[in-house]
């Protein structure tokens, strides 16, 4: 009598079999998550510290015509933080709605009062205005502190520039700005295309498993599983042979995806390589017992893959698989932490560019394994539990 | 000496939710024979046969298989029985030699024994010059063929097939009943389910008849129709196309009550009450342009059996056809 192991391999086998039978819908479970990684990842990318400082695009429109004026427009349109063009009033009303760029200075009439101005003085003050593409807020405040640097310093220059000479030195700011990325890893060092496909990878695995859990319902209406039932197959293997197949070719996935992103984009295990591999296990496990759940308490094959995609978009999305969690609001962040794809992601996120070792990620393998372990759990009772029914003609 | 007893059921009883749909039935089906279950939709044939081949648990009764029951030795039972379900039990996106081996593990083959067996089967239902071609690629002939070679690959002594010739045109029909004829002459007993008389009268060693759950009559077709004495003359067509409804209802007003005509899916039934009126009957259609690819007239009916189990009126309304 063959044994169950065997049984359980044939079965996978089967399914291995019949997942390449399409070749050209098997590749693209591989090319999609790839595809959309490296779009997300292109679309969050951001200069590494180390990389030269990017500069703010700013057009400066200059009313006043004063000398003082002058100089500061002379600051604003040279300065190493600002890529600033001079402009009139109504090109630059013209090129914000187009975000094009998204920040205008204005100095205006009457700007040229400020060279007389005193620390202890009161009186009317003249206005900078900052016009702003209403998604601008951030760059609206950038802009604001390098003009008040500007003309703080060239204030500074006319006031005691007869006593100090003109040695730019002296007028430098009075402090150094030490900037450093704290994080619970060593190497920690934010890559937005390490971010984007492990989100990507884990929200495809979970889209394979439903796809797997979708084949199972399909072919548990076929004559197939009549024949499958009639043969000297216990349910057990028939469950174990697709879970093993789901978390096989998951496992491809993920060897797949990461490999493109290794050679593509640079995105490295910086922490521990054994935390990571155990991550990328249990979040296979994860969609196979994604999988099978989809398929016992689904119903019909389109009932089952509509809710199944509104729930994996729902969890990727609050898990922090499309977008980094310091971007969410707090109680998304919070919500996060009793779904497994928070889990998974930061786990994921941890060994690969937070550079966190095998104890700190430890955590977050025992809660995605442990998510796996309990919808496994309850399908294989439901599958059971559907099994006996119909044996019994409670169809 | 009788042939020893491959299935039998005894006394089975089927419940679907209030209502029996298998109700006390009991039947020996020995080896080399072809037993026929007969009866309309609804009538209990599947049922029986998903009770047979151990998909289904009877709520009462034995069922056993060379002596075995499946309650006692489920792994045994199965191992005997060789299931050929309605639909097509295949794997359409592999070939016919992996669907054959794939199922030829499940039943604990492997190895040389396997790749023998595989290439036996193949050649017993004549696909061996398309091992190799995707089940996709078949006609529904040829899947009925491998479909029947799967449920072969473990050589089980029983074969249970349920409602085999559905979707076949009448060439594959025959085709498949000359294959079970040399089943059942290497000694495996079979027992299929169809609502066509004209299958189990022509096919079949022995006709069970069911209606509504229960065995209303058992025996050969000939012990049947001694039983019972037809008073009318029948004939069963195979249409090439099928005509259109208003073709059907104009025909039908035509012949009157004298002459029962019937259409179901590309299947033509003509019953009159002499050979005379018979002949005319099919001479109108076609002069109506109506074409058959093939018919016959069985030399006796069970239709006289069927009408008076009150069975025959829903075999000829119900949707057979695909």
């Amino acid at each position: 009598m063959t044994s169950h192991a065997n049984l359980t391999l044939t079965l996978a086998a089967k399914d291995w079999r019949l997942f390449w039978a399409d070749r050209r819908a098997a590749l693209l479970c591989f090319i999609v998550p790839i595809v959309l990684a490296s779009a997300f990842g292109m679309i969050f990318n951001r200069p590494t510290p180390d990389a030269t400082a990017t500069k703010l695009p700013i057009l400066v429109v200059i009313e006043d015509d004063g000398p003082f004026t002058a100089q500061v427009a002379a600051d604003l349109l040279t300065s190493p933080k600002l890529d600033a063009k001079a402009s009139t009033q109504s090109e630059a009303e013209a090129a914000l709605p187009k975000r094009r760029p998204t920040i205008a200075v204005v100095l205006p009439k009457g700007f040229e009062k400020l060279r007389d101005w005193q620390p202890s003085g009161g009186g009317d003050r003249p206005t900078v205005r900052i016009l702003h593409h209403p998604t601008a807020s951030m760059e609206r405040q950038w802009a604001e502190g390098v003009v008040t640097e500007i003309v703080m310093r060239r204030l500074a220059r006319s006031k005691f520039g007869g006593f100090v000479g003109a040695d730019e030195a002296a007028f430098a700011t009075p402090f150094q700005v030490d900037a450093t990325a704290v994080s619970a890893g060593t190497s920690a060092k934010f890559n937005s295309y390490s971010h984007s496909f492990c989100g990507m990878t884990l929200q495809y695995l979970l889209f394979w498993g439903m796809e797997s859990g979708l084949l199972f319902l399909r072919e548990r209406q076929r004559g197939v599983w009549k024949r499958t039932r009639a043969a000297p197959v216990p349910l057990g293997c028939v469950l174990a042979g697709k879970t093993l197949s789901t978390a096989a070719i998951a496992l491809l996935q993920v060897f797949v995806t990461f490999g493109f992103g290794y050679f593509v984009f640079g995105v490295q295990v910086t922490g521990s390589f054994t935390g990571f591999v155990l991550l990328a296990l249990a979040a296979c496990g994860l969609a196979a017992a994604t999988g099978l759940l989809v398929a016992a308490i689904g119903g019909t094959e389109a009932r089952a893959r509509s809710v199944s995609i509104l729930v994996i978009l729902g969890i990727s999305m609050i898990g922090g698989l499309w977008l980094p969690t310091f971007l969410l609001p707090e109680w998304v962040r919070d919500t996060a932490l009793s779904l497994p794809t928070s889990w998974a992601m930061r786990g994921l996120g941890g060994v690969t560019w937070e550079g966190l070792g095998l104890r700190a990620v430890l955590p977050n393998v025992a809660m995605v394994t442990a998510f796996a372990v309990v919808f496994l759990a309850i399908a294989v009772l439901r599958l059971k539990s559907d099994e006996r029914r119909l044996r019994q003609g409670n169809v | 000496m009788p042939a020893p007893v491959a299935l039998s059921l005894v006394d089975v009883r089927v419940r679907y939710g209030d209502r029996f749909a298998v109700d006390g039935v009991s039947l020996d089906v020995r080896r080399g024979e072809i037993v026929g279950l007969l009866g309309p939709n609804g009538s209990g044939k599947s049922t029986t046969l998903a009770v047979a081949a151990g998909v289904l648990d009877a709520a009462e009764g034995t069922v056993t298989v060379e002596g075995i029951s499946r309650l006692v030795d489920p792994a045994g039972f199965a191992m005997r029985v060789g299931f050929v379900p309605q639909e097509c039990a295949l794997y359409d996106e592999l070939t016919a030699t992996d669907n054959l081996t794939f199922f030829g593990k499940l039943y604990g083959l492997a190895g040389a024994d396997l790749r023998r067996r595989v290439l036996r089967v193949l050649g017993r239902v004549r696909l061996a010059d398309h091992a190799e071609q995707r089940v996709s690629t078949f006609s529904g002939g040829m899947k009925q063929r491998l479909n029947l070679a799967v449920a072969l690959i473990h050589d089980p002594g029983l074969l249970l097939l349920d409602e085999p010739t559905a979707a076949l045109d009448p060439a594959s029909r025959d085709a498949l009943f000359a294959d079970l004829t040399r089943l059942r002459d290497d000694g495996h007993a079979v027992l299929l389910s169809t609502h066509h008389l004209d299958e189990a009268e022509l096919g079949c060693d022995r006709v069970a008849v069911l209606d509504r759950g229960k065995l209303v009559a058992c025996g050969s077709p000939n012990e049947l129709l001694r039983c019972r004495s037809t008073d009318r003359q029948v004939l069963y067509g195979h249409l090439r196309v099928r005509p259109p409804k208003f073709l059907q209802k104009a025909l039908q007003k035509r012949f009157g009550t004298r002459i029962e005509f019937e259409i179901t899916g590309r299947r033509l039934r003509l019953s009159a009450p002499t050979n005379e009126d018979l002949g005319m009957a099919l001479a109108t259609i076609l002069a109506e342009g109506i074409e058959l690819e093939t018919y016959r007239t069985p030399a006796g009916t069970l239709e006289r059996t069927m009408r008076d189990s009150g069975s025959v009126a829903a075999t000829h309304g119900g949707a057979d056809q695909p």
